[in-house]
Formats: structure tokens, C-alpha cells, sequence
């Protein structure tokens, strides 16, 4: 679905994506693990199309992406749930959703409604909130909102950036939960994570990015089994 | 040299005190709409003590520096902690507030036969220590470009120094700064004593060149136009501002038959040259170039 | 208790044309988090085209309402195009300054067009003063406040009813997420920037049809006042501006029936600092 080659991004003169190929098939998680520093976000910020590549290529679904603008490339069906969530804090929750919308609201107004309500049944905590500024929400239903507010462009690709971040075990479980139910009904998850266990756990392939690099790719139990990795990422005591 | 080229001469000089004081503040992050508050407390207070206290010329002007100064550092009493745009709003607010308060100050006493001293809205008149000091205009031209040349070579060194350092990353970054362990609030507190004394030094000259001054020469554009002259001639080094002064001033002025549009022609050329050089003429990258190969020439 | 009272409704009546430039200061700095020094200077050149047309044309009201509009319109789109468009890549800073620079512009261009400094303005002169009881409402007053408060209610009609208005909201919420969302915000901020020229033209009319001329010093002014109530109202708050606009009109005559017209701006100008230099933490515009 989804096929990243040899993409270089740079900020300035620092190169922060040395050279990234990944693929993510359609109808699986992809989870990306890594450092802090190492070049997550900037990846999916690239595919996002908010940074420009210097370099290589980005498919989706046969078609090049590198150089389309962001606004464009929700409506080729990605979204983007982004690192410390940025729900419209000052609008209300109702208003975050249609605000996810926006890429189909000329068109398919009637659907819009339809997936307003959709939404507001499987985050009950949102319908409770509807009418609420999204900056007083809680960390978790924040966390939710912004899941919610991405899928209201019914997107093919969903791209989660650290949705863990900041949040309670119990509440990241629940998230969890709801993007493995998502990818179940069909959508094709891009997750990147340092929750490495947690992620694992539910994907089908995983990356391993370090320095603006790809350093290991395999299947979760590949990550498992070797014994660097786990013992970096998985928190494994040495023996 | 004729009158007026010394006139032109003066004139850009005094209006590079200002401009350097909005620069030190530009390189610790903070704009400043109310320098010219500055320029006229260092003016009515030169004023004040060679009009009416009879100190000679030199002390006089020092003294009206100095008093900027210590308005500067009161100044940063409630106006260390804000930046961006709330800065922006209090020094202009600060600016304004000086412009008024002066409109009712009235403080005259009697020198000879003559009332001296502000006097509100009709300003401060008679400051004449220039003239009676027998000073000409052509050396006291010479003499304001020397003490330029002086607080630049001044400005230059402290810019080098751990303090400049300090002033660049509280520009930066002022909480990484804090986080190293700079006294940042003492930087801080330092620089805009600097900026209102450099101001004040500008308005002390002024105001013996012109022999008056008046609440009207706090008006903002002073300020504003200190801010654009820095940034027109690039953040790069101090020597910025001045050429943002003299391109204003001395190149544009000098072409008499556009007098009607200068300020249409001046704006264009700024409005032109931020978009192709966003951080003036002698940006960082100007400057580095120029001083290696300065320095590929002395070999 | 009289002059408290007639001062306070006097005062809400100017305070209301001051939150109608604080709203349009907010619009810009909101959406595309940069200051527009040349707000003030836009109206101006909006204010002159219409004096110009109604010495041209006396008596003609509603095409010189148009005009005014139609003229801080095109110098807006001006101010847009090179000091926002062109520098959207650079800091904040940058369109700042070069905002100052077509602020000299605009200023020199309506000096030179015009044939004296001070244009004169119309204004619905035949229509009379209301007394209220002792109050006596003007009619000059009652123009800038009813005109200042439905121009207000269309415009918050328009950020809070419409999807064009959720969309200006939510880019000056995050930019970052809004076009994540699929939001072009570089239109959005041009927009954003028409909506706010427009309010700005209204308001020059009904401020000079209360003033009944204008000097080439309108754009100081307007950019004063109007930035003085955004940051009144806490800077980036739209409900602030319009509260921010209301109280500065407020003091300001209250000042003046009490202290007399020296006072006037001191007490403003005061007021500023303090709200600065009391809440120093506010991260207005802190990226500079
Ligand atoms: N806006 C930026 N400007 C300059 N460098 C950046 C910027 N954002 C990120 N970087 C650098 O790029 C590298 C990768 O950052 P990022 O993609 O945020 O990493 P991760 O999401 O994996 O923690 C880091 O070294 C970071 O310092
Ligand atoms: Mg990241």
C-alpha cells in the first residue's frame, strides 16, 4: 500500500532521514520503534508531505507522493494522528471532528453526519464531551479525540505518531485496543511507538529506526528473539 | 565641507546611537518599539544640565546618557520577564508614556534674562551649551562620529565577551540559558540599562546640535525606524544599524529630486530587500564571509 | 454620577470602534501569528479614497462607504501579498518589519494624492442627538456603536456559524493540525487577512464619520488603538478584543470628563504597561 525508498529529509543542513526504505501492506500494522531523535516523527511527517524529501520516494496505492502538499495528501487517503495529539484546544469537541473532516465536507456532507454520529458511539466519552472546548479534555480523551478526528476523513492509512505519550498504562491499553479493532475492520495502521512491548503485541511487521536509519526489519517475533534489540527496547535484563 | 553634508553627517550619527540600542536589544530577542522614550530622557537630561545647571557640554551629555541608563534599568524592573510580543507592547506603551508625561513637563528657572527649561508642550528651548562653548558645528560633527567609532569598537568587544554570549543565547533560548547556569536576569537587566544609555547618548547629542527638544521627538516612528535601520543593514555585526541609518538618511536623502517619495521608494527598498535578504545586508553569513577574506587580505 | 454615567456610555460607544480594529489586529495575529504595524495605514488609504470621492461626488454616502472599504481592501491584498506571502518562509519578525515599511509607503502615497494634509470626511450630520434622561446620546456615537456592534455580530456569525469561520478558528488553533486536516492555510490566512481589511474599512468609516476628517496620522492612531485593545483582551482571544476595545474607550473618557484631555492618553498608555508588566508570563507571540 504504502512504499517508502531511499527518502532523505533534511532540516537545514542536518540530514534526519539518511536514507529510509519501509513498506506497509495493506490491511496490517506497521510499527516503527526507535529512540527519541532517531527520525520517527520526521518520517511521518514526510509522508504527510508537511516536509519535503531532499531525496527518494514515497507510493501510495502506485502513486508518487513526494512533493504533494499536506492539504493534498489527506485527500489521497492518509491521515495523521500527530505526536502530543494538537486537538483544536479552543474549539469544541463537535467542532474538532468536523474539522476532520474538512477534506470531505463540500462533497459528502451527508456522510460527514453519518460518521459524526458513527463516532461519538464508539468514543462515548466524546458524545459526554460534544459540546466542550477540547483543551479542558484529559489526557486519554484528547488521545481519542485526535484518533477520532483522523478518522473522520476515512482514511486507508492511518498513521499514529506516539500515541502512548504522557498517558496512563490503563488508558494506552485502551487506545491499543481500539487501533487493533480498527485495523480488524480494514484500515492499514503506520504506528510509531517506544512503547516497544505494547506495539508489538499488536503488529505485524515492525522497523527499527536509529539515527535516520533503518537498523532492523522483521516480524515481531524476529524483534523478540534477538537479543540487542529486546534488551534495548524491551527493557529484557542482561542474563 | 559644506553645511549640509555636515548636517547629513550629524544627523546619521545621532540617529545610529538608536539604532544600535534597538540592535542589542534585537540580539537578546527583544523588539523594541520605545527606545525614543530613551533618546529623550538622555535629552532633556543633557539639556537640563548644561541649560539650566550650567555644566559644560561633555559632562553634560555623560550625565544625560546616564540617566537614560538608569531609566533603562528601571526599565527592566517589570520589563526583563517579557518577550515577543508582549515586550513589543510594553516598550511602546513605555515610549508613548514618556511622549505624554512630557507634554506636562514644566520645570523652567531663570537663566539670565531667559525662562529655561521644558516647558510642556512648547518643549525645551535654549540649549545652547554647543554654541557658547564656541564648538563648531564642523568639529562637533567630528567629535559625534569619534564617540560612534569609540561605542562601536565598545560594542564590538562586549558583543566577543562571555556577556555578548550570554546576550546571543538569552536571544536564543532564554530557558537553555538559564539552564546553563548564565545569570540571565543580570544580562538581561545590563543590556537594557545599555540600550537606554546608548538612546540617551543619541538624544544628548541631539538635542545641543538642535538646541531644543520637544515631547514630538519621542514620536514611535523614532523607534520603529531605530528597529527597521538595524535590521535593513543585517544582524550580522553592529555595523548594521549604522548602514541601515546611512542608507536611509544619507543615500536617499542626498537624491534631492525624490524627496516627495522617499518614504515610497525607502519602504520599497526595505519591503524588497527582506524578502531577498530576510536577515538584513551584513547577515551572519555576510559577515563571515567578509572578515575571512579580510583576513586572506592581510596576509 | 451624571458625568460617571455619561462618560461610561460615551465611552462604550468610542470603545466599540476600538474593538472593531483590536478584532482585526486578532484576525491577522491569530491566523498567520504575525503583527500587521500596517493595519492602522490600510484603513488610512481606505478613508482617503473615500473622502477624495465624496468631494468629488457630495452627498453620495453609500458609494463612499464602499469605496473606503474597497480601498483598505486593496491595501490589504498589497500588505498581504509582500509582507505576509512573500516572508511566510522567514521569522515573524521579518513581515513585521516589513509591514513598517509599507506603512511609510501607504502614508506618503495618500499625503502625496491628496491636496492638503487634512481631507474631510461625511457624515449623517442631519441625523439628531438622543437624550436618555440626563444622558444625551450623539448621533456620531450612536453611528460607531450601532454600526461597531452589527458589524460584530455578522463577524462572529461568520468565525462561529460557518464553515469558512471553523476553518480561520482552527488554523489559528494549530496551523500544524488544521493541515493535517487537509487545510490549505496559506489561503486560509490570506482570507483571514481580507475578512480582517474589511473590518478594518468599516471601522475607519464609522471612526471618521465621528471624527469628520482624517490626517495622514489616522494610521498611527488606528494601529495604536487597535493593538492596545488585542492586548488588552489577552492577544489572540476574539471575545478579548471586542473587551479589550470596550475598556480602553471607557478609560479614555472617563479620564477625560475627570482629569481632562492631557490625561487622556497617559492613563491608556499606562494601563498597557500594566497589563504587561503584570502578566509578563503570557507567551503572546512568543515566537517573536
Ligand atoms: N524542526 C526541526 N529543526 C531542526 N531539527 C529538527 C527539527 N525537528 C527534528 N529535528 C531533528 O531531527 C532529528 C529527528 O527528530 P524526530 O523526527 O523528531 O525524532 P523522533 O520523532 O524519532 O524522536 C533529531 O535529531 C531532531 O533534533
Ligand atoms: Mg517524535
Amino acid at each position: 500500500m504504502l512504499e517508502v525508498q531511499d527518502v532523505v529529509t533534511s532540516y537545514g543542513m542536518i540530514q534526519a532521514l539518511k536514507g529510509v526504505s519501509l513498506a506497509a501492506r495493506t490491511g496490517e500494522v506497521t510499527c516503527i520503534l526507535g529512540p527519541n531523535g532517531a527520525g520517527k516523527t520526521t518520517l511521518l511527517y514526510t509522508i504527510a508531505g508537511i516536509l519535503r524529501p531532499r531525496s527518494g520516494s514515497v507510493r501510495f496505492e502506485g502513486r508518487e507522493l513526494a512533493g504533494v502538499p499536506a492539504d493534498q495528501v489527506v485527500r489521497r487517503g492518509i491521515s495523521l494522528v500527530p505526536e502530543n495529539r494538537l486537538v483544536f484546544a479552543h474549539m469544541t469537541v463537535r467542532e474538532n471532528l468536523l474539522a476532520g473532516a474538512y477534506a470531505r465536507l463540500g462533497r459528502d456532507g451527508g456522510g460527514v453526519k453519518v460518521d459524526l454520529e458513527a463516532m461519538l458511539e464508539r468514543f462515548p466519552i466524546l458524545r459526554q464531551r460534544a459540546g466542550q472546548a477540547a483543551g479542558t479534555l484529559s489526557g486519554g480523551e484528547q488521545q481519542m479525540l485526535a484518533v477520532a478526528r483522523a478518522l473522520m476523513a476515512r482514511p486507508r492509512l492511518l498513521m499514529m505518531d506516539e500515541p502512548s505519550l504522557g498517558l496512563a498504562p490503563m488508558i494506552v491499553e485502551q487506545i491499543f485496543e481500539i487501533v487493533a479493532a480498527l485495523n480488524r475492520e480494514g484500515i492499514t495502521v503506520l504506528l510509531v511507538e517506544q512503547n516497544a512491548r505494547l506495539a508489538l503485541s499488536i503488529a505485524h511487521h515492525a522497523y527499527l529506526l536509529e539515527q535516520g536509519r533503518i537498523a532492523f526489519r522483521g516480524t515481531p517475533s524476529e524483534v523478540s528473539a534477538n537479543e540487542a534489540i529486546s534488551r534495548a527496547y524491551l527493557g529484557i535484563k542482561r542474563g | 565641507m559644506s553645511d549640509y553634508f555636515v548636517s547629513l553627517l550629524i544627523r546619521i550619527g545621532i540617529e545610529a546611537f538608536v539604532a544600535l540600542s534597538a540592535y542589542l536589544l534585537l540580539l537578546m530577542g527583544r523588539m523594541s518599539f520605545g527606545q525614543q522614550g530613551f533618546f529623550v530622557i538622555g535629552a532633556y537630561a543633557a539639556g537640563l544640565a548644561t541649560a539650566l545647571y550650567g555644566m559644560p557640554l561633555l559632562p553634560g551629555v555623560a550625565l544625560g546618557a546616564l540617566v537614560a541608563a538608569l531609566g533603562g534599568a528601571l526599565f527592566a524592573g517589570p520589563m526583563a520577564a517579557p518577550r515577543g510580543l508582549a515586550f513589543a507592547a510594553g516598550s511602546l506603551a513605555f515610549g508613548e508614556l514618556v511622549r505624554v508625561a512630557l507634554l506636562d513637563l514644566y520645570f523652567q528657572g531663570q537663566v539670565g534674562p531667559d525662562l529655561i527649561g521644558p516647558a510642556g508642550p512648547d518643549g525645551f528651548r535654549g540649549i545652547r551649551a554647543l554654541f557658547t562653548s564656541g564648538v563648531s558645528v564642523t568639529t562637533y560633527a567630528v567629535g559625534i562620529w569619534l564617540a560612534l567609532g569609540v561605542t562601536l569598537l565598545a560594542t564590538a568587544f562586549f558583543l566577543r565577551s562571555r556577556w555578548g554570549e550570554a546576550l546571543r543565547m538569552i536571544g536564543e533560548d532564554e530557558e537553555a540559558a538559564a539552564t546553563v547556569g548564565l545569570p540571565v536576569r543580570r544580562v538581561k537587566v545590563s543590556a537594557l540599562a545599555g540600550a537606554g544609555g546608548l538612546a540617551g547618548l543619541g538624544g544628548g547629542l541631539f538635542a545641543h546640535y538642535a538646541t531644543y527638544v520637544e515631547p514630538g521627538h519621542a514620536d514611535v516612528m523614532l523607534g520603529v525606524h531605530s528597529l527597521a535601520y538595524a535590521f535593513i543593514g543585517g544582524l550580522g555585526t553592529p555595523l548594521g544599524p549604522i548602514i541601515g541609518v546611512a542608507l536611509d538618511i544619507g543615500f536617499l536623502e542626498s537624491f534631492r529630486f525624490l524627496a516627495g517619495y522617499r518614504m515610497i521608494i525607502f519602504g520599497g527598498l526595505v519591503m524588497g530587500l527582506l524578502i531577498v535578504r530576510p536577515r538584513g545586508l551584513l547577515d551572519e553569513v555576510a559577515v563571515h564571509r567578509l572578515s575571512r577574506f579580510l583576513m586572506r587580505g592581510r596576509r | 454620577m451624571v458625568d460617571f454615567l455619561q462618560a461610561l456610555v460615551d465611552g462604550v460607544m468610542l470603545g466599540a470602534t476600538y474593538s472593531l480594529l483590536g478584532l482585526g489586529f486578532t484576525l491577522i495575529f491569530g491566523v498567520l501569528r504575525r503583527l500587521n504595524l500596517a493595519f492602522g495605514p490600510t484603513i488610512l488609504v481606505g478613508i482617503y479614497a473615500g473622502s477624495h470621492l465624496s468631494l468629488a461626488w457630495p452627498g453620495a454616502l453609500v458609494p463612499v462607504v464602499a469605496v473606503t472599504v474597497a480601498g483598505a481592501l486593496l491595501a490589504g491584498v498589497y500588505v498581504e501579498r509582500f509582507s505576509f506571502r512573500a516572508l511566510a518562509r522567514q521569522a515573524p519578525v521579518v513581515s513585521m518589519i516589513s509591514t513598517f515599511a509599507v506603512w511609510m509607503q501607504l502614508q506618503e502615497l495618500v499625503s502625496l494624492l491628496s491636496p492638503s494634509r487634512t481631507m474631510p470626511y461625511p457624515s449623517p450630520v442631519w441625523l439628531p442627538a438622543v437624550a436618555v434622561g440626563p444622558i444625551l446620546l450623539r448621533s456620531d456615537g450612536l453611528l460607531m456603536w450601532s454600526g461597531a456592534t452589527l458589524i460584530m455580530l455578522a463577524l462572529f456569525a461568520l468565525l462561529y456559524r460557518t464553515r469558512f469561520g471553523t476553518t480561520i478558528r482552527a488554523v489559528a488553533d494549530s496551523s500544524e493540525a488544521a493541515t493535517l486536516m487537509g487545510v490549505n492555510v496559506a489561503m486560509v490566512g490570506a482570507a483571514a487577512f481580507l475578512v480582517a481589511s474589511a473590518v478594518g474599512g468599516l471601522a475607519g468609516v464609522l471612526i471618521a464619520q465621528s471624527h469628520q476628517q482624517v490626517t495622514p496620522y489616522f494610521g498611527l492612531w488606528a494601529t495604536v488603538k487597535g493593538m492596545t485593545a488585542m492586548l488588552l483582551g489577552g492577544a489572540g482571544s476574539l471575545p478579548g478584543a471586542v473587551v479589550g476595545g470596550l475598556a480602553l474607550g471607557v478609560v479614555e473618557t472617563q479620564t477625560l470628563w475627570h482629569f481632562g484631555g492631557q490625561w487622556r492618553d497617559l492613563v491608556s498608555y499606562a494601563l498597557l504597561f500594566l497589563v504587561v508588566a503584570l502578566s509578563p508570563r503570557t507567551r503572546w507571540g512568543s515566537g517573536l
